[in-house]
């Protein structure tokens, strides 16, 4: 008997076994037939099926597999009979006799259309099964080859150990465990064995019919926790069998589960995942946690406790894996709380909800002009949603900005082994938001100013204990919000800006006059002044300077302003301030003469109006009496240039900014506005005064006030004279 | 399967041939207790043995254990090829304490 | 003396095979149809494994199992049952009548050689 032969049974067999198909077919719609007629054409289907297995057929157990299954529902009852089944069932006999012939006898594969028409036939089927899922047709997977150790075979001593209990009954179920060892023995090498028979009872109360035994071994083998298990497949529910593998294995453990695909949670699949768990393992240690959980009465005790007290998995391991599982679930937190969405596309919704805004306002103007109040209060609901629209849009580029404080983390900790210093960093507002494009291009100056903190801020060592301060010095980020703005500060714990050095040098480089009077602010930030860095390293100070004025003028791209403050001996705090975002801004709409202007309304404090009294006072001089404070102002009809003359009455707007106060002189207060900021052209880019420009929904422009540069430009000046003349 | 007796010098020499299986296993189990409890030891002739499994094994420990227990003496002898495949297979050799002649096998 | 292996299956070609592969791996083969053919076979054979089939004409195999179990010289005879994914329930009355090994259909001549190894040695 050959496999040839073999084959030459099978074809001959399977053609008696379709005739007897066909035949039970073209009966079975006309009469009922019993129950083994029926069950004779599902066997029919079967055997065809299962020898096909055999000889390595896949296409016909592919196929046939398809028809068994409808013909088992047939037999079950479960599927109804029909002269449209039977036809089909007839079509797919005919496919099958096919399949031999080509398949089997001339060892061909079916022709396209052959296959097409197969194809047609099975989906037929699956359609009369409602698309329940069938099992699984392909061959069940040859034992695959081991997974090869990683690190070379395993090392002297470096073995997998079995401890083996049979239950009573194996050996009278035919299961002699001289077998299952010898069988691993052709799939390893086992290094001793030894056999426990302290259970065995004395001679006259023993069974000999039953197993006494208990096992354990060394088994030497490259094969996988599974392979072995799977020796002792058929006694798998008589025996206790524990599997430990052997010490090289646990890093191998360890790392796949570090490489943990992250497709489940869950402890146990974690496990098998990495091989280190058996199914049957899992699933009997699901059984005693359930029953530890019975007998306790209190909260079953984790799965991970479990497989350790079972001896099924080595703590280390668990460990592993529980750390492993806890990163997957924070994944999984972490994308069940966030969309990601690219930030073009939310630019995007920012610029249309800017337009809204526009196209909100001239609404409004319109409603409140045509002194309809229905329209007025219904064009109010809808400003006021607009609002919230804009509010929301804007939050959704807001990110935290402890992520780019976190980076400077290894900075700080590079740089001080780097110059051998020892600087501790601490964060402090890491929750503060502020808008992403500000985030982005925050990241330059703030390393710029940390590592000048390091560098030149920070004394050595020495100094500072001479000074009494720790050895250890400290650079702390900070951030915060203030007035409609973000605020982060640099600050430095080191030896402080020293002004008369600062003030010499700035007089050297002809930055400042000689006989100027600054205040302490204003000597500090002449650090900022291009050409005030040097490259020489003679002084503390004198590398402070180093490419400030490029943060600054970074700094003030952003809208945002740049100061220092500086305590000789105790430390430098550098402060940005920046626009929480760069795309809108609630303004304060002013108008002078027939131009509007727009005040950022974040900085309006209060409007006062600039009393007759003060009007006359007003024209010698830039102050006012507020309350028993003197409030410098600018008359933005001056700053501004306009011709037209004032009207009856002035106001004041004051204004707060980086704790200063001022007034601006307008004529008229317009009221509050939402304004989309359009930047500049750049023929405009080297006013100072102006920040940005808006369109009103009347459709005429409106400028945007950059206030910190009108207090720097007036305040400062007429402070001065203020000054001069007390 | 077969036992078969003799005495001599106040021992019992039993030869036990064919299966030494499970199958057997009731019936060898009886006869060995019986014998052990007539006579002051035995010693087991395994050369006919033609098939051992492991609950022929368990029943060759057994009987060893009860010997021990009642102070008399119990040796295996003339171990079958069957015989010594499986004590080799359960490194059993050393918890028999019998001589055996391993150049009986191939 | 080369140990005995009874397949039972109402498929020749699958006999064949299966014989085939068992006998090149040193067993005896002895072969039935069905389990009336079977058990008729049986008697008077010394067979160390039965390896059988489930949905068989005239006798199906859980009867045979139960049949075979009652015969004072084979009710310690490992069986393999030849079964299908689809028939849990027919394993678990498989394995109450006695028939603790099985393989699943369809399989491939070493599958069969190693689910016997795993029982005896020829």
């Amino acid at each position: 008997m050959s496999m040839d032969q073999a084959l030459q049974t099978y074809i001959e067999e399977s053609h008696g076994l379709l005739e007897e198909m066909e035949r039970i077919l073209l009966r079975l719609e006309s009469e009922p037939q019993d129950d083994e007629t029926v069950n004779a054409m599902f066997r029919a289907a079967h055997t065809i099926k299962g020898s096909a297995g055999l000889f390595g057929l896949d296409a016909i157990v592919a196929f046939t597999h398809v028809v068994e299954n409808v013909l088992e529902a047939v037999r079950d009852g479960t599927l109804a009979v029909s002269g449209e089944l039977v036809e089909l069932l007839l079509q797919c006999r005919d496919h099958i006799g096919l399949l031999i012939t080509v398949v089997a006898e001339s060892a061909a594969a079916l022709d396209a259309e052959q296959s097409a028409t197969g194809e047609a036939l099975a989906a037929r089927l699956r359609a009369f099964m409602g698309g329940a899922p069938m099992g699984d047709a392909g061959m069940p997977a040859v034992q695959e080859s081991p997974l090869a150790a990683s690190g070379g075979g395993p090392l002297e001593g470096d073995y997998w150990h079995l401890s083996i209990a049979f239950g009573h009954d194996v050996l009278r179920n035919g299961m002699d465990p001289i077998s299952f060892i010898r069988y691993l023995s052709t799939i390893g090498d086992i290094v001793s064995l030894n056999v426990d028979d302290s259970a065995l009872p004395e001679l006259d109360a023993m069974d000999p019919e039953a197993c006494y035994l208990t096992y354990s071994l060394d088994f030497k083998s490259e094969a996988d926790k599974q392979t072995i298990e799977d020796v002792f497949e058929f006694v798998r529910d008589d025996c206790t069998l524990r599997i430990f593998p052997p010490p090289s294995h646990l890093a191998t453990f360890v790392d796949r589960l570090e490489h943990a695909s992250g497709n489940t949670d869950m402890l146990g699949q974690l496990l098998m995942e990495a091989g280190v768990l058996t199914e049957h393992e899992l699933e009997s240690a699901l059984r005693a946690q359930d029953s530890m959980k019975a007998a306790g009465g209190d909260a079953q005790p984790p799965i991970g406790e479990v497989l350790v007290k079972e001896g099924m998995v080595q703590k280390e391991v668990v460990d592993v894996a529980l750390e492993k599982q806890r990163q997957i679930r924070d994944h999984k937190a972490q994308e069940a709380r966030f969309v990601r969405v690219s930030a073009e596309k939310l630019d995007e919704l920012i610029n249309l909800v800017g337009e809204l805004v526009i196209a909100g306002a001239g609404a409004s103007l319109l409603a409140r002009r045509s002194g309809d109040t229905a329209l007025h209060e219904a064009n109010s609901a809808v400003s006021n949603l607009v609002e919230e629209i804009r509010d929301g849009a804007l939050k959704l580029r807001m990110v935290e900005i402890g992520e780019t404080f976190n980076r400077f983390q290894r900075v700080v900790r590079d740089v001080s082994k780097e110059i051998g210093k020892d600087i501790g960093l601490e964060i402090g507002g890491a929750e503060t938001e502020l808008d992403k494009t500000v985030v982005e291009k925050i990241g330059d100056p703030l390393m710029h100013l940390v590592r000048n903190a390091m560098d030149h801020g920070i004394e050595p060592a020495a100094v500072r204990m001479a000074a009494g301060k720790p050895a250890r010095g400290s650079v702390r980020l900070n951030a915060y919000h203030d007035s409609g703005s973000i605020v982060i500060e640099v600050a430095d714990d080191g030896g402080g800006l020293k002004k008369d050095r600062i003030l010499r040098k700035a007089i050297e480089r002809g930055i400042v006059g000689a006989g100027q009077n600054l205040s302490d602010g204003e000597i500090f930030n002449l650090v900022f002044e291009a050409g005030f860095s040097t490259a020489e390293q003679v002084s503390n100070l004198s590398g402070r300077g180093v490419g400030m004025d490029v943060v600054k003028r970074n700094i003030q791209a952003l809208r945002g302003t740049v100061d220092i403050d500086s305590t000789e001996g105790q430390g430098t705090t550098v402060r940005i301030r920046l626009p929480l975002t760069l795309a809108i801004i609630d303004g304060f709409l002013v108008g002078v003469g027939k131009s509007s202007f727009v005040v950022p309304l974040d900085m309006v404090l209060e409007c006062v109006e600039l009393s007759e009294a003060d009007r006359r006072l007003a024209a010698t001089r830039n102050y006012v009496n507020l309350r028993g404070e003197v409030l410098p102002f600018v008359r933005l009809r001056d700053e501004f240039e306009i011709k037209a003359p004032p009207g009856k009455r002035e106001n004041i707007v004051v204004v707060q900014y980086g704790g200063q106060k001022a007034g601006f002189v307008v004529d008229e207060l317009l009221g509050e506005f939402q304004t989309v900021i359009k930047p500049l052209g750049s023929v405009f880019r080297h006013l100072k005064s102006i920040s940005g420009s808006t369109i009103l929904g009347t459709g005429e422009v409106a400028l945007i006030l950059d206030v910190p540069a009108l207090l720097q430009l007036g305040v400062a000046r007429d402070g001065q004279r203020l000054a001069h003349e007390t | 399967m077969h036992i078969g007796a003799r005495h001599e010098d106040g021992t019992c020499r039993l030869r036990i041939d064919g299966e030494f299986t499970i199958y057997t296993a009731l019936q060898i189990r009886d006869g060995l207790l019986e014998r052990l409890a007539a006579t002051g030891g035995v010693e087991v002739d395994l050369g006919g043995v033609t098939e051992m499994d492991t609950a022929g094994v368990q029943l060759l420990l057994a009987t060893k254990r009860e010997g021990a227990r009642l102070g008399k003496s119990v040796r295996y002898v003339s171990h079958s090829q069957a015989v010594l495949e499986v004590i080799d297979l359960y490194n059993m050799a050393a918890q028999f304490g019998d001589p055996l002649l391993i150049s009986a096998r191939p | 003396m080369a140990k005995t292996i009874m397949v039972v299956d109402d498929s020749a070609s699958l006999r064949q095979v299966v014989g085939i592969a068992l006998k090149g791996a040193g067993f005896e083969v002895l072969e039935a149809c069905d389990g009336k053919d079977a058990l008729s076979k049986i008697t008077g054979q010394k067979i160390h494994l039965i390896i059988s089939d489930v949905n068989m004409p005239n006798m199906d195999g859980i009867s045979f199992v139960k049949e075979v179990k009652k015969m004072a010289n084979y009710k310690f005879t490992p069986v393999i049952m030849l079964t299908t994914e689809s028939q849990e329930a027919k394993k678990q009355e498989g394995q109450a009548a006695g028939a603790k090994a099985w393989v699943v259909k369809p399989f491939q001549p070493a599958q069969m050689l190693a689910a016997v190894s795993k029982l005896i040695m020829p």
